[in-house]
């Protein structure tokens, strides 16, 4: 018994140990009951900007190309493949399109996975991503950024599913000077793009400040 | 000095009384290891907390608070600048209107609070008859400020939870159509399901709450 190894030093640091995570557990306890995020408030106002449309859908982004969309949508409409508000491919992002009397033209977006268009809100963080490009190409003197933001929850998360790629992009664009405005859509209510002759509700309009 | 080690020796004891610290260093460990598991799950799945005070501003702008849930909206009116626009109105007429209006928007703000349940169920279908009534009561009050040179001017802020899209959008319908509402400047964010809505120590949702519903 004369030799048991003194274990007094070993109990002290153990101690000291448990009395430090206490504190910080006390500590975190506190700031996380204090935690605040202080949001910028976003109004939206009347620009004689013109809008990019993006559509923010499971973390990845499209951004539209209305010039390519439209075209082939009145290719479509022509040849008859859009009447009685059936849906047709419109050969972009795996997006189906629909001529809506009030809405305009409605996108479908389903199947995204392998489409080569959508890009995840990740690769912003890469500094010659597909995706930056694209947003990169968008004029703060001339041009905002709207986007279709899925408030769907998917399977990954517990949040709208295209709600973290609209923040990183509308982030992003802040950086660069460029306005945003959204709107919440899902998969009853998909995204369109009409004109104010057609409904008041065909207001795109940017919301939030981009940084000079 | 023969006597103080005679002294020393009467005093000890024979045999040495030997603890055994083997439990304490256990319990020790244990707490240890409990602590950490504690810190490292509250740092990844601690929701985190937005406040969303009744009084939000931006300026001379104040925001009438719409939180739009999947089962319908949450108005957070705004209340404490009212009350000073009140007291620079000498109309009595205007005057008594917006005390009408104060009282009943004190009066739903404490009903909120006083809520104990999970704040979703809290949460009404928007009807175009109160909605209509909302735009009425805040473009009311807009046009008095301006009318008595008071910086003060109500705009509508909507918080848009995750499946809520549905309730706003019936809203910004009505919206669309209402003369009342084209003077009225529209805000809107995105809020994640784990963002609690903190309104003076209401009750909060999260997570857990819309997963028990």
């Amino acid at each position: 018994m004369n030799n048991i190894i003194s274990v007094d030093s070993l109990t002290d640091i153990i101690s000291n140990s448990v009395g430090i995570l206490i504190i910080f557990a006390v500590i975190s306890l506190i700031n996380d009951n204090n935690k605040s995020y202080q949001l910028e408030i976003p109004i939206e106002h009347q620009s004689d900007l013109s809008p990019v449309f993006i559509i923010a859908k499971d973390d990845a982004l499209l951004r539209l190309d209305t010039d390519k969309l439209f075209a082939n949508a009145a290719m479509q409409a022509t040849e008859g493949a859009a009447a009685n508000k059936r849906t047709f491919p419109l050969g972009y992002g795996q997006l189906l399109g629909q001529i809506d009397d009030e809405k305009g033209i409605v996108f479908h977006a389903r199947d995204i996975e392998d489409s080569k268009e959508w890009h995840h809100f990740n690769t912003l963080e890469k500094a010659d991503s597909e995706l930056k490009k694209q947003l990169n190409t968008i004029d703060p003197k001339r041009q905002f950024a709207y986007f279709f933001v899925y408030d769907e929850v998917g399977d990954s998360n517990i949040s709208g599913s295209g709600f973290e790629a609209f923040r990183k992009a509308r982030e992003y664009l802040k950086s660069r000077g460029v306005k945003s405005g959204w709107k919440p859509v899902d998969t009853d209510n998909p995204a369109h793009i009409c004109d104010m002759s057609f409904s008041p509700l065909c207001k795109y309009l940017p919301s939030y400040l981009g940084s000079s | 000095m023969a006597s103080r080690a005679s002294r020393r020796a009467r005093y000890l004891p024979e045999n040495k009384l030997e603890i055994s610290l083997f439990p304490f260093l256990s319990i020790f460990l244990s707490v240890m290891g409990v602590l950490s598991f504690i810190n490292i799950l509250s740092s990844i799945h601690s929701p985190q907390k937005i406040k969303m005070t009744t009084e939000l501003e931006a300026g001379y702008k104040v925001a009438f608070q719409m939180f739009s849930l999947p089962d319908g909206i949450i108005i957070v009116p705004p209340v404490s600048r009212l009350k000073k626009l009140q007291e620079n109105v000498a109309d009595e007429e205007v005057r008594n209107k917006l005390t009408q209006i104060i009282a009943q928007r004190e009066s739903f703000i404490n009903n909120v609070k006083a809520y104990k349940g999970p704040l979703d169920d809290f949460a009404v279908e928007p009807k175009v008859d109160d909605i209509v009534n909302l735009l009425k009561e805040i473009r009311f009050i807009n046009e008095e400020a301006l009318k008595h040179n008071f910086l003060y001017e109500e705009f509508i802020l909507f918080g848009i939870y995750p499946e809520g899209g549905e309730a706003y959008r019936k809203v910004r319908d009505v919206m669309a159509r209402s003369s009342d509402a084209a003077s009225i400047s529209i805000g809107l964010e995105p809020l994640d399901a784990n963002w609690t809505l903190n309104i003076d120590g209401t009750p909060t949702v999260d997570k857990t709450q819309r997963e028990a519903q």
